[in-house]
């Protein structure tokens, strides 16, 4: 087992004080071997191998107290240097990864150390299970860079997307592009590695703040260092083929609601618009707490199963169709109407429904179109994810970024429970899907209350991996993430951490050398946890090969919100390069902005061949009001009058 | 007699040796009330390259020391079944404690012995100096031993006396003594003089006092310049040890590395 290619750096040591078992070691090396915190080491001795990741290292000299080398230099630090320098060692402390044999298990020998090679690596951190043979599962995550030794580390495909394990969370501080980098390289990989006869595989991004996922397939410039770690790695340093973009409107409806606005990128970006049918099931998002008592919860139910989208008619006989907010109010408007006119305005009950409830639920409801202008609207309209058309290796970035929190939620929330529902009925379009949620500390927090959001996040982590719907979660603060979540991650990511949340009870697990070397992690370097190893492994990724947000936004600068005309002709000639922007201006002039819309949702929701003609037909007939003066009027011969029918007998 | 400065401290050559040796004894058993003694002894030189010390020469030896004239031929036989050497101490008469004054004797001389030994294969190659712990006398009339200097840290044996005395007893720091010859057993004459690599101020009147020998055949102009040598050496302090003022650190390493290698008794 021992092929001796790698030279002995140093010897295992044991001392009553320090021994050495067999799932820790400790060994010295001279001050200039080419080893350091993260590094594997492999033993031989004693008929069985041993591999092992540094985790402490500590240099002392025979120096008994500063005081002798304050004297020694005669109080003088500037003083020549001594003709002898000290005697000084290296001493590391070192956490079995495995053992070989594994049973039985004993303590480490007292022999060798050696360097590990590239071949080690891979045995060490167990992937020759995984990363060999037709049935291989690996997918890069980075480049292993200690003691001369270059190796790709590869996770298990099975429990990152599950079903035996699944979901990655990574932490690390903010401003350093790590975390959302991280990520795209991951899912680049995941993209070029994961195995076809596991399925299709999509992912779902969305973008929470800036410009950070705006530009995920534009090339970005990658230095040459970056090209080679993807050429070792296997994976194409190209951007994603293909990205779908998702943003909703700004409240005037017309721009979108992005920083990818600019004139060359935006016509690819498809708006976010949802309607009451699309909202109707997720209004304990919109909801708080105290509205959603058990009355109101029954009157919400009875619109869904009752009224939304069916023929209702009510105690007065009057018929409606709720397809909309605006449709919607109409039914509450001839309820109020109704029972102030029964029982002399002192009705109380509908349909055992408290008025209260019914006015309660419909401020509520009815503020939800005001509140998430852009996302929401009040028509019979939507603009949507394709829920069962999607594509295998997509991406589908939401831009969530400019809403507020409430808005988020309500995408987070809708989406997600979209993909679970299509994920469980097989008919998504893929059999894998990856949701990239950043700041999981603001949306599944570890205290504070308990939101639908954070309830979803919770089934999503829990549950995710037996439907293929698996959570990439990014977040500043580990430790103010809800425990389940972070605890479903069968794989956890770090990359430079914060000194204070360092000190949480959560890393005590790791040595205090490990600590310090994540708390000044160079950008481009993690800390990987995988199920597959049994210690903390320290890689090397290379920079996403997409434009960062904050490059994008330089390149493809935003440009402002149009007027409302520029923006409609804007969409409406995307959609058909040969229609002459003045002709489309000359249709909508005039026109009620809302008609507007929904005719251009329509439109772009149709995607037809000959857009001008869709649009026009969708616009309707121009209703002009027309001036009427005193000649006209004159003009007009007077009705003759009809027979009253109400007029008595 | 008379104080001399000699400058300040003066960087050794290149490639200087370091020489010491180091020894241990046991008593492991007895026959009758004559003691077994189990010894090890070890001398070794350290080059240092740079300002780092490397291994150069290194000699250990480990034996059974008995009283030769009181041993039956029976039991010498079953002590040469342990696989070392058997050495004999020859005591004045039968009594434990004479008998392990006797087999220190032994150990010593051996110690000795290793020392000249390393000090001999040091000097008979090259043309560095080495600096000895301890005086010269095993190394007269070696090859190349006026190149070797002694460094006494021991005070032990009166030199001086009267005013020469109290002169080489109050050295300032960084000053030496005048340079006075001495015969030694065999014949051979040293010189030597006094050192102060410490000021004593406030500490008894040998602290920091070394007393530096060089067989005569090396001649004294160079007296001043190995002063100075050894006025550096003052720095790393051998802090461990006791004798930290005397006892030079690159000393105190060879020691530390015979008694390394020596580990626990086996």
């Amino acid at each position: 087992m021992t092929d001796g290619s790698q030279p002995v750096i140093g010897r295992v040591v044991a001392t009553e004080a320090l021994p050495a078992g067999p799932h820790q070691f400790h060994f010295w090396t001279t001050p200039d071997a080419p080893v350091g915190i993260g590094a594997i080491v492999r033993v031989d001795g004693g008929g069985r191998t041993v591999h092992a990741v540094i985790t402490d290292g500590r240099a002392y000299s025979d120096l008994v107290t500063p005081l002798h080398d304050v004297m020694a230099s005669e109080g003088n630090p500037a003083a020549a240097p001594p003709p002898t320098r000290r005697t000084e060692v290296r001493l590391w402390t070192a956490a079995v990864l495995r053992q070989e044999p594994a049973e039985p298990l004993q303590p480490v020998p007292l022999a060798d150390v050696r360097s590990a090679d590239a071949h080690d690596v891979e045995v060490a951190l167990r992937m020759d299970t995984y990363a060999r043979g037709d049935e291989r599962t690996a997918l890069p995550v980075g480049l292993y860079s200690a003691g001369g030794t270059r190796a790709p580390i590869y996770l298990d495909a099975d429990f990152l997307l599950g079903p035996e394990s699944a979901h990655l969370s990574i932490s690390g501080v903010s401003g350093l592009a790590t975390k959302t980098s991280a990520v795209l390289f991951l899912l680049a990989s995941l993209f070029t590695h994961f195995p076809k006869r596991k399925g299709r595989v999509a992912a779902v991004c969305f973008n929470v703040k800036g410009p950070d996922l705006d530009f995920l397939d534009q090339p970005s410039d990658l230095p040459p260092e970056d090209v080679e770690m993807y050429e070792a790695l296997g994976i194409p340093a190209k951007p994603f083929e293909r990205v779908h973009y998702y943003a909703p409107y700004k409240a005037d409806g017309v721009n979108l609601n992005t920083l990818r606005t600019h004139p060359a990128l935006v016509d690819e970006v498809e708006p976010l618009v949802w309607g009451l049918h699309e909202v109707l099931d997720y209004t304990e998002v919109l909801l708080n707490r105290d509205d959603i008592d058990a009355k109101a919860d029954a009157f919400l139910d009875f619109l869904a199963d009752r009224v939304v989208g069916k023929p209702f008619v009510d105690e007065w006989g009057q018929h409606h169709l709720v397809e909309s907010f605006a449709g919607l109010e109409g039914l509450f408007r001839a309820i109020f109407d109704g029972l102030e006119q029964a029982a002399g305005g002192r009705a109380e009950m509908w349909r055992t429904h408290h008025v209260a409830t019914i006015r309660k639920v419909r401020n509520r409801l009815m503020n939800v179109s005001t509140r998430c202008k852009g996302l929401v609207t009040d028509e019979v309209m939507s603009g949507d994810l394709p829920f069962g058309a999607f594509e295998d290796r997509a991406v589908y970035a939401v831009d969530v970024a400019g809403l507020d929190q409430l808005g988020q939620d309500l995408v987070f929330t809708r989406i997600v429970s979209k993909l679970r529902e299509h994920l469980e009925r097989r008919d998504l379009g893929v059999e894998n899907v990856v949701v990239f949620v950043d700041e999981l500390n603001k949306y599944a927090p570890a205290d504070g209350p308990d939101t639908y959001v954070r309830k979803m996040l919770l089934d999503l982590s829990e549950r995710g991996r037996y439907l293929g719907l698996v959570l990439f979660g990014a977040q500043q603060f580990r430790s103010q993430v809800h425990r389940r979540v972070v605890g479903n991650a069968g794989t956890t990511v770090y990359g430079r951490m914060d000194g204070d949340e360092l000190a949480t009870p959560g890393y005590q697990t790791l040595s205090v050398a490990t600590k310090s070397k994540l708390a000044t992690l160079p950008k481009g370097e993690l800390m990987v946890r995988h199920p597959h190893f049994t210690q903390p492994v320290f890689v090397r990724f290379p920079r996403p090969p997409v434009l960062a947000g904050r490059q994008g936004v330089e390149r493809f600068p935003p440009v402002p919100d149009v007027p409302f005309a520029d923006a409609i002709v804007r969409q409406l000639v995307a959609l058909d390069r040969g229609m002459a922007p003045q002709r489309a201006h000359d249709l909508i002039a005039g026109r009620r902005e809302d008609d507007v819309r929904r005719a251009l949702l329509a439109t772009r929701r149709a995607r037809p061949a000959d857009v001008l003609a869709f649009f026009t037909a969708r616009l309707g007939t121009a209703v002009r009001r027309q001036r009427v003066d005193e000649e006209s009027a004159a003009a007009v011969s007077p009705l003759k009058p009809l027979e009253d029918p109400y007029a008595p007998t | 007699m008379r104080a001399i400065p000699v400058g300040g401290p003066e960087a050794a050559p290149e490639g200087i040796g370091f020489a010491d040796g180091v020894q241990r004894w046991s008593v492991e058993g007895h026959f009758g009330i004559a003691p077994v003694v189990h010894a090890e002894v070890a001398a070794g030189v350290l080059v240092r390259e740079g300002d780092r010390l490397r291994g150069a020469v290194r000699r250990a030896e480990e034996f059974l020391i008995v009283p030769g004239n009181r041993l039956d031929p029976a039991l010498r036989a079953a002590l040469d079944g342990f696989g070392l050497a058997v050495r004999t101490a020859e005591a004045p008469r039968a009594h434990p404690l004479v008998d392990r004054w006797a087999a220190a004797q032994v150990v010593e001389q051996r110690r000795e012995g290793l020392e000249r030994e390393v000090c001999g294969e040091f000097l008979a190659h090259g043309d560095q100096p080495l600096v000895v712990d301890g005086g010269l006398a095993g190394l007269a009339g070696a090859s190349g031993a006026e190149r070797a200097i002694g460094v006494v840290k021991q005070h032990e044996t009166q030199f001086l006396d009267g005013e020469d005395l109290v002169v080489a007893l109050t050295l300032p720091e960084g000053s030496r003594s005048s340079v006075f010859a001495r015969t030694l057993a065999n014949g051979a004459v040293t010189h030597s003089w006094y050192l102060r690599l410490w000021p004593w101020s406030d500490e008894d009147v040998l602290h920091g006092l070394a007393r530096v020998e060089r067989l005569a055949t090396g001649g004294d102009d160079d007296v001043d310049r190995v002063s100075r040598w050894l006025l550096a050496e003052r720095a790393p302090i051998a802090g461990r040890d006791p004798r930290w003022d005397r006892l030079l650190y690159p000393i105190h390493e060879v020691e530390t590395v015979l008694r390394a290698h020596w580990g626990g008794w086996s």
